[in-house]
């Protein structure tokens, strides 16, 4: 079960979502490309800056560390050649906070995929370019060492260690962060599993990672919105064809993308 | 109808959704970019056009910023003006469009527009680069001649999204009818009279001489814009607005 995310609830920003999982929702607003500040101006590429506004009181010194932490993930998937000597702003605010109180760090950690996906989304949202299509995922090890996707607060606040990663479409790491009581296998088998969640997220992929064991795969959540999106935005004006030819040989083998592949009976 | 395809951000355009052109060559729009030799990557989410007479395709998206192309008309304000130039704004927080102070029409030394900060010009941008300030011109400099550009005086600018701005100014099909599924301006204008110029940067500039339906006409096209109106709507919308405003 993917996030809940509404498009564009800020008009006057370039692009904006909101996004909701169990744990937590964020506003995120994206300006850009707009004008950068002498000091942090670079000749070649956009300013990417980050800001992280907790629910309640002022950032401190842990937002500002998941603010380099993005901010420096979000820089190897955007195209920040395309717009020289430019800012592009991503703000986020958090809005809803896990019910129970989390140890500091676990509350980053579990924190942390929610801030990446609604950044990607707002930034999708605000049509800046991105080299690939990416998610985030979060997982723990439970004290009885069983790797748990998508956690509840409980089992966060009880676990051995916390994992949040985010992967591409084709299965590139982008951003890795861990914490706790974890040994190379733990992480390795966190790692895979991560990856399979993220590329599932993303939706119909290479048939080696996705379908393997017939694992049974979660929807492909980012997809489905991004597409409801430009669906939505060219509603009436034109006929979607059966989703493009692409899909459908890269999906052959994938059993959700039956019925994907319909045309959109709205149109 | 069109056929399209809906990418996301990376993923390749396949060879065989290429149109074919004579030259060989193709044009590629917004939210695609090349890596040769031969790979068309999307660079955003959006539904997938191909215009095979011009041998060109793009992605349409509904959002985002306004970012200035060459042959574009937009709606720039005026924020100040210096010897050679006035230094205009298209969109909020991004650096200044120059604007000639003798590219008007029939302008020279000696006779050419006063304009003060805050004036509106209706203008098409000559220069767009990622490395330079952008250049705007108020008369077609090949031909001397205006084309309908120029400073805009009385009447109100309304921000509209830049995809609505876009579907407006597509004009109509062989059958008159609007290529962009907005009818406002015609519907309106046959009640009433108004001047309009529309910018690709999101502003539509409306006058029709009494402020109380300048505003009823922006009105109606903001909301036709963020409601995502469609033209039984939008009839049903202008109806009920120039009703209230006795028409």
């Amino acid at each position: 079960m993917g996030p809940d995310v509404v498009n564009h609830p800020l008009s006057r920003a370039d692009g904006s979502t909101v996004l909701s999982n169990g744990l937590y929702t964020v506003i995120a607003g994206v300006n850009g490309p707009i004008e950068v500040q002498r000091r942090d101006e670079l000749p070649e590429e956009a300013a990417i800056e980050v800001n992280v506004r907790p629910a309640s009181g002022v950032g401190g010194i842990c937002e500002r560390w998941m603010e380099t932490v993005l901010q420096s993930a979000l820089k190897s998937i955007m195209l920040v050649h395309m717009f020289p000597r430019t800012l592009i702003q991503i703000t986020m605010q958090i809005t809803k906070e896990p019910s129970i109180k989390l140890r500091r760090s676990l509350y980053d950690f579990a924190l942390m995929p929610t801030l990446f996906n609604a950044a990607i989304t707002c930034l999708v949202d605000g049509g800046l370019p991105l080299a690939t299509t990416s998610t985030a995922a979060l997982a723990i090890i439970s004290p009885d060492d069983q790797v748990v996707l998508d956690p509840q607060e409980k089992e966060i606040a009880s676990c051995k260690s916390i994992h949040a990663m985010a992967f591409s479409a084709n299965g590139d790491q982008i951003l890795t962060q861990s914490s706790g009581d974890l040994n190379h296998e733990d992480w390795g088998k966190v790692a895979d599993m991560l990856k399979q969640a993220c590329i599932a997220a993303i939706g119909p992929a290479g048939e080696d990672t996705a379908m393997s064991n017939g694992v049974v795969q979660p929807e492909p959540w980012l997809r489905q919105h991004l597409e409801d999106e430009a669906k939505s935005a060219v509603r009436g004006k034109v006929k979607i064809e059966a989703q493009g030819r692409s899909r459908e040989i890269r999906s052959s083998s994938a059993a959700n993308s039956k019925d994907e592949n319909q045309p959109d009976s709205a149109t | 109808m069109a056929d399209t395809a809906i990418l996301l951000p990376g993923e390749e355009v396949l060879s065989e959704s290429l149109p074919k052109s004579k030259k060989g060559t193709l044009t590629l729009g917004p939210g695609l970019r090349h890596i040769p030799p031969s790979t068309i990557l999307s660079t955003t989410s959006g539904t997938l056009h191909v215009d095979h007479k011009k041998a060109a395709l793009w992605i349409e998206h509904a959002h985002g910023r306004y970012l200035p192309a060459v042959g574009d008309l937009v709606i720039a304000q005026i924020h100040h003006s210096s010897a050679e130039a006035y230094a205009c704004s298209l969109t909020p927080n991004t650096p200044f469009a120059l604007l000639g102070q003798l590219a008007f029409e029939g302008a020279n030394k000696k006779t050419r527009p006063q304009l003060k900060a805050g004036d509106l010009v209706y203008a098409r941008i000559v220069k767009a680069s990622k490395w330079e300030d952008t250049e705007i011109e108020c008369y077609n400099s090949s031909t001397g001649k205006a084309e309908g550009m120029g400073p805009l005086s009385g009447g109100m600018a309304f921000d509209v999204s830049p995809a609505f701005a876009r579907r407006l100014m597509m004009g109509t099909d062989k059958n008159g009818k609007q290529k962009g599924e907005v009818v406002v301006l015609e519907e309106v204008g046959e009640k009433v009279r108004f001047e309009v110029a529309v910018g690709r940067n999101g502003k539509v500039w409306v006058d029709s001489g009494s402020v109380k339906e300048t505003v009823v006409i922006g009105r109606l096209l903001k909301e036709a814009d963020e409601s995502g109106l469609d033209v039984e709507a939008q009839r049903k919308a202008i109806k009920k607005a120039l009703k209230e405003v006795g028409k």
